[in-house]
């Protein structure tokens, strides 16, 4: 079809346009290559064919925003069918009477057979249809009715570029692209036809009817659809549309670990001669795979709507701060600024209030589609933070100091640990003297705040009536170290893990039972890396057994009570912990109601990763108080003149909700359990008569 | 310039206090550093920072367990650390104040600090005693402390909010009750790299100057009273005060 001189044109075009993409993608993978060491990945083809499943089937992005994602995928799988309607429109170009319309009938050579041709034509016909539908979906949701959530507030630290504007001229310049590129590859093909419409051709043909066959046009239309390729595949490497490339390698090397385990504060394989401080503070202290993660990022926004802290007008976004690292690497890596890696991330990525903002309840990272971690970059730049000496919020160094000296955050001494146990009708075993069946890690909140400690002593009560073997370790018990550690103290964590160590070692027992999810998260998942090997259980599980072996069984049904239940993040996101708390209120025969935010979804209390040792408390609607308000709206739509009970199975939810249902004014609508109290009606456990001692 | 931060090690009271005998269990009781002295510690450090000099850290290990603090107090900016062995836990401040004197004068300091006053005899003596042994000036209550040419600037914080401000020539000994800023975090890998590498200088304690004081019982106080809860209406409830109050003859 075309000319020698138009041939000759396209070669060289070609050629550069793929000279102009090796310098983009070696640029993008020298960059990531001066991350520094990632955890060790396995079976690193296997996961990226899965990865390669997961986003041929387009799995990932239906987590969140379900119609949206059903456009993503018109778009993906549009974009995919251009790759070979690329490569055949190619052909037309440089062979000689190639031609695909009508089957190929016109084709001088012995090619594919028509039907594999016709369904080709179709194919590639209805995805551009789909694709310019697509497109323009996006266009409009960008630029017409302008989606907030493709917004940041004001509060949140921007690239300067970011904030001129550039991710919405990149998304105008691909959305441009498609739309002359799909609109012109159409035409092109409606010009060929010359002969009537092509049945396999619908779209093309209803072209046709209206602009007519035209030798020129097909040189024309050919010339737009191919010119915008060439230009726009190196572009492509520039912009955030890396993401087309970039997030199946990313989510093929995502992090393959467990959740609950984080990545060490140094890595692990240390490059020798090469000293690495702990944590991050430039772009390329991260790990090699979390600066991929800012090149398979395309700006989304899903990790920002689940974001507990961004919700609470904090200055935190999960994705500005992979956006951030995007513009940051490009302006030092394609532009002229090299110098700008050597500014600390909380000048370039993320202000220092939104690093101490997070409450590493995960929801960034499980929603993500591509794979990436923000959280574990906030966590790296505070562990840096603390080793430079930068100031921190003074109820969380009262929190630390306390930690380090008593190895509880409330400044209590160590003897107190186990004063309720004292306080118990029965003995409760020590089990750093005596065997135990059960040792039972009970954490800092549940042993010393007094709005806790009828639920500890509860659940010490129903271990007892069940013949659980049980004990604790009393003042050898430390904190587990789960929040100090995601506060970014990673030598205060390890000094805990010892000893917690040293405890386990006196102690003689089977497995662990606790009643806090953040201690059975790193008790489960990170000391197993310090040799800490047990069977770890929360007492949710524990407790389903009990039942289940007839243990325990159900006294007084509570269908008086309408009840929902969240899912603490470090029990239920973290850890899968779903099913237990689930089970136990279908025994204890309740009204359930699944807030709209469950299971994987579920919205943090705020409380984690050292949010709840905060001095300031920021104004503004807290997430606790949004999600009572949650549950007072689903019970509305299920009104009846039950009780209305709010479940938890964390200390801290405790303190938190109870707090929330009062600061909402909402006492005597909704009231907060632990679903041990629960358990102990239905059992028929109660408290002993309180001694008469303290009335004159 | 040579600073000098005189500390002391007390016992905890996060625990309740156990009482043997007539004086503390010392056997079953945490010790702890007193928390003025975190203050002075950190005044010390703000002031080496500004004008330069060594900060020495020095203390009087009662039961052998002071390293720990004087790590802690290297990884916060101090250069050097010296501890007077006297392995005796019930040391009172006149003791301890002699000792630490008699290891400061070797220092030649120029400025020496200590906190205000501690929880486990609230005599706030060490300070000036310690300026009594060097011969030295001493102003305590003190929130901030800057040093220029041989003099220091010193904030002094008197009861009802009202605040004075000297000029000292030194040396002399500060009684620090805050420092100008909040004491800064240590994080644990520092004070756990510092107690691999640092150094203790260790002195043993020399000279006599014990208060002639003697404990002749320590008890905790006993309870005594009760708070009675009053249930019912606003209405009732402040019928039952006014009724409590005239049986009081308060009303």
């Amino acid at each position: 079809m075309l000319t020698t001189v138009e041939k000759i044109i396209f070669i060289l075009a070609a050629l550069t346009s793929v000279g102009f993409t090796y310098h983009g993608f070696k640029t993008i993978v020298d960059s990531i290559r001066k991350g520094r060491p990632a955890p060790e990945l396995k079976d690193i083809p296997g996961s990226l064919v899965k990865a390669g499943v997961a986003v041929l089937f387009q799995q990932t992005i239906f987590k969140a925003r379900k119609v949206l994602s059903a456009i993503h995928m018109g778009l993906f799988f549009g974009l995919i069918t251009y790759a070979f309607v690329n490569l055949t429109d190619a052909l037309e170009g440089l062979i000689p009477g190639f031609d695909l319309v009508y089957g190929g009938k016109n084709i001088p050579f012995k090619f594919l057979p028509a039907g594999v041709i016709n369904t080709f034509n179709l194919i590639a016909d209805v995805m551009s249809g789909i694709l310019l539908f697509a497109i323009i979906v996006m266009f409009v949701r960008r630029f017409i009715t302008k989606d907030k959530a493709l917004t940041f507030r004001d509060n949140i630290l921007l690239n300067p570029k970011v904030l001129a504007g550039a991710q919405a001229r990149d998304s105008l310049i691909v959305d441009v692209f498609v739309v002359m590129h799909v609109g012109a590859r159409l035409l092109s093909q409606a010009y060929r036809l010359n002969e009537g419409p092509d049945p396999f051709m619908p779209i093309a043909s209803f072209l046709n009817s209206m602009v007519g066959s035209s030798e020129v046009g097909v040189h024309v239309a050919w010339w737009v659809s191919l010119g915008w390729v060439m230009f726009i595949i190196p572009y492509l490497s520039r912009s955030k549309h890396t993401h087309f490339f970039m997030s199946p390698i990313n989510l093929g090397l995502a992090k393959q670990n467990p959740r609950g385990q984080l990545d060490p504060a140094v890595p692990l394989k240390v490059i020798e001669g090469t000293r690495f401080d702990p944590g991050a503070k430039h772009v390329h202290d991260l790990a090699w795979t979390r600066v991929l993660d800012a090149y398979a990022c395309v700006q989304c926004n899903r990790c920002q709507d689940v974001c507990p802290a961004n919700f609470y007008q904090r200055p935190l976004s999960p994705s500005a701060l992979e956006v951030n690292k995007r513009y940051l690497l490009k302006e030092a890596t394609f532009g002229s600024h090299p110098e700008k890696l050597l500014l600390p991330l909380t000048e370039t990525v993320i202000s220092p209030e939104a690093v101490w903002s997070c409450t590493t309840c995960y929801a960034c990272v499980r929603v993500c589609p591509v794979g990436n971690e923000p959280m574990a970059d906030i966590v790296d730049i505070r562990r840096r933070m603390l080793i430079d000496g930068y100031e921190i919020d003074s109820g969380v160094q009262n929190a630390l100091q306390s930690l380090a000296t008593n190895g509880n955050w409330m400044s209590k001494g160590k003897r107190l640990r186990g004063k309720w146990a004292k306080e118990m009708e029965f003995p409760v075993k020590d089990a750093t003297a005596e065997p135990v069946d059960h040792l039972w890690f009970v954490g800092d909140t549940a042993s010393f705040d007094e709005r806790v400690i009828p639920n500890t002593k509860m659940v010490a009560r129903i271990f007892n009536q069940a013949g659980l073997d049980f004990g604790i370790m009393y003042k050898e018990e430390s904190n587990a170290g789960n929040d100090v550690r995601r506060v970014g103290e990673e030598g205060l964590f390890e000094q805990l893990v010892e000893q917690n160590m040293a405890a386990f070692g006196k102690s003689q027992f089977q497995r662990i039972v606790t009643t806090d999810p953040h201690s059975f998260n790193t008790l489960k998942n990170e000391y197993p890396q310090f040799g800490g090997q047990w069977e770890v259980k929360h007492y949710t599980v524990t407790l389903l057994r009990l039942f289940e072996e007839g243990k325990l069984t159900v006294k007084n049904k509570l269908s008086n009570y309408k009840v929902t239940f969240h899912d603490p993040c470090y029990l239920g996101r973290y850890n899968g912990g779903f099913t237990a708390p689930r089970k136990l209120l279908e025994l204890l025969g309740v009204e359930f109601h699944e807030m709209p935010r469950n299971c994987e979804n579920s919205f943090c209390c705020g409380a984690g990763g050292g949010q709840i040792w905060m001095g300031k408390v920021a104004p503004g609607e807290r997430p606790a108080e949004n999600r009572i308000k949650e549950a007072l709206t689903t019970f509305e739509s299920n009104a009846s003149d039950k009780k209305q009970l709010f479940i938890v199975t964390c200390p801290k939810d405790m303190i938190m909700y109870s707090d929330a249902v009062k600061t909402t004014g909402n006492e005597g609508r909704i009231e907060v359990r632990d679903i041990i109290q629960l358990i102990a009606e239905a059992v028929g456990v109660e408290e002993p008569a309180v001694a008469e001692a303290v009335a004159a | 310039m040579n600073i000098v931060v005189a500390i002391k090690h007390i016992p905890s009271i996060a625990d309740d206090l156990p009482v043997s005998g007539n004086n503390v269990d010392f056997d079953s009781v945490d010790f702890v550093l007193n928390e003025f002295d975190e203050q002075s510690i950190e005044q010390a450090v703000l002031v080496k920072e500004a004008v330069g000099g060594t900060v020495t850290v020095v203390g009087v290990d009662l039961i052998e367990e002071l390293d720990n603090i004087l790590h802690l107090a290297i990884a916060k900016g101090a250069d050097k650390a010296v501890k007077v062995t006297a392995d005796e836990p019930g040391a009172d401040s006149h003791m301890q104040a002699k000792w630490l004197s008699e290891a400061i004068k070797g220092l030649s300091p120029d400025i020496v600090f200590a906190g205000v006053q501690a929880s486990n005899d609230l005599d706030g003596q060490i300070g000036p005693m310690i300026a009594a042994h060097l011969d030295m000036p001493y102003i305590g209550g003190v929130s901030s402390v800057e040093v220029a040419d041989g003099t220091a600037t010193v904030n002094k914080e008197f009861a009802g909010g009202v605040g004075a401000k000297y000029s000292v020539s030194l040396p002399m000994v500060v009684g620090v009750q805050a420092a100008a800023k909040p004491p800064r975090y240590a994080p644990i890998s520092k004070v756990r790299q510092v107690a691999q590498t640092a150094t203790i200088d260790t002195v043993e304690p020399s000279g006599d100057a014990s208060s002639g004081l003697t404990f002749k019982k320590m008890a905790p106080p006993v309870a005594t009273g009760h708070a009675e809860m009053i249930d019912g209406s606003p209405k009732e409830v402040a019928a039952k005060i006014v009724e409590l109050l005239k049986s009081k003859g308060l009303a």
